[in-house]
């Protein structure tokens, strides 16, 4: 193994040893300067996790989240060089990871998390102008076929357990009582979406998540709308529209 | 199933949508009763000061030491009511290092 190798193979080991050959600079003992380095390179990927997660740490506690993370970050160290996009993966870690197998509603959490960090980070678009969509409205019988680009920050999560009610009680100053509030047999989904230069986290009915979704993958309004689950179509595509998430309607 | 979502369904559902996307702030408010909305701010993870992500703030935490694993539960999980734990609210199993 060639030195570089061998230097990041024990990185993510914590009991291998100190690779072979190494020395400093000022004649200090490589062991205890690698093993610095050894738990800076953990350390701040846990860091990066928690920051992204805060409400997953929360739910856990510090130092279950780190075990839990550092574990994570052991086995899936980062691909790109942009510490922002750590953290792809960690919520399907958290489904399979066994000390948490008490919280089902756990990874899901953590999903919504990194959705949010994926909203943060998306691309801009500019809305399609509300004066557009209503002239578009002229036509009305093309309406079911039109095709719709939604924002590149916007995502939606359908979850079994009640993630937004749990993210929204993290938020409040009164966490334990809102935590004690929530329906746990409850699904709830959420739509993120960038206004401005802000993140909102809104609750949706899983319906119009649905539609949301088939929207989000190609699917014409009309098909979109039919094959969802009973929801309130003026009020989501309203959501939609004052929230700045569609950028361009067009015939396919 | 939707019922039967036509052309003129869609272009009323759009005509009431572009009445709430163009309402004033705070009637919009009242009628968001589906919708809680919380604005939220990411900070960024680029520089030192920032903290995470950064090197020289990492030093002041060890997370290679096994000793810290026997570890209960110390977050809101606690208080989290869970349906299908026996106990009726969120636990965590205890936690072993794993050798890696």
């Amino acid at each position: 193994m060639s030195t570089e190798l061998a230097f990041a193979h024990a990185l993510l080991r914590p009991d291998a040893p100190c690779p072979a050959g190494l020395r400093a600079w000022n004649g200090s003992d490589p062991v205890k300067r690698y093993a610095v380095y050894r738990n800076n390179v953990v350390v701040s990927l846990v860091d990066a996790l928690a920051d992204s997660h805060p409400v997953t740490q929360a739910l856990v506690g510090e130092a279950f989240f780190r075990a839990m993370a550092g574990e994570f970050a052991r086995r899936s160290p980062p691909r790109s060089p942009v510490l922002a996009w750590y953290g792809e993966g960690f919520a399907d870690f958290v489904a399979d990871f066994p000390p948490a197998a008490g919280l089902p509603y756990l990874a899901d959490l953590a999903r919504l998390e990194w959705l949010r960090v994926e909203a943060w980070h998306a691309a801009d678009a500019d809305p399609l102008p509300l004066a557009e969509v209503a002239a578009l409205l002229a036509d009305e019988a093309a309406l079911p076929n039109l095709r719709v680009t939604l924002h590149p920050a916007l995502r939606v999560l359908r979850s079994a357990h009640p993630v937004v009610s749990l993210w929204a009680a993290h938020q409040s100053e009164d966490a334990a009582g809102a935590l004690g509030a929530i329906d746990f047999a409850a699904a709830e989904a959420a739509l993120l979406v960038r206004d401005g230069l802000d993140v909102a986290l809104l609750r949706v009915e899983p319906g119009a998540a649905a539609f949301i979704y088939r929207l989000q993958r190609g699917d014409a309004l009309g098909a979109a709308a039919q094959a969802a689950a009973p929801f309130d179509l003026p009020a989501t595509l309203g959501l939609l529209l004052r929230h700045g998430a569609i950028a361009a309607m067009r015939t396919s | 199933m939707n019922k039967t979502v036509t052309a003129a369904s869609l272009a009323l559902a759009f005509g009431a949508a572009l009445s709430l996307a163009a309402a004033p702030a705070a009637a919009q408010d009242k009628m968001a009763d589906k919708e809680k909305c919380y604005g939220v701010a990411l900070k960024g993870k680029n520089d030192c000061k920032a903290g995470a992500g950064t090197s020289c703030a990492g030093t002041s935490k060890i997370d290679y030491q096994g000793n810290a694993w026997s570890m209960v539960p110390k977050g809101t999980c606690e208080k989290t009511a869970s349906p299908t734990s026996p106990t009726g609210h969120g636990q965590l199993m205890a936690f072993k290092e794993k050798k890696v």
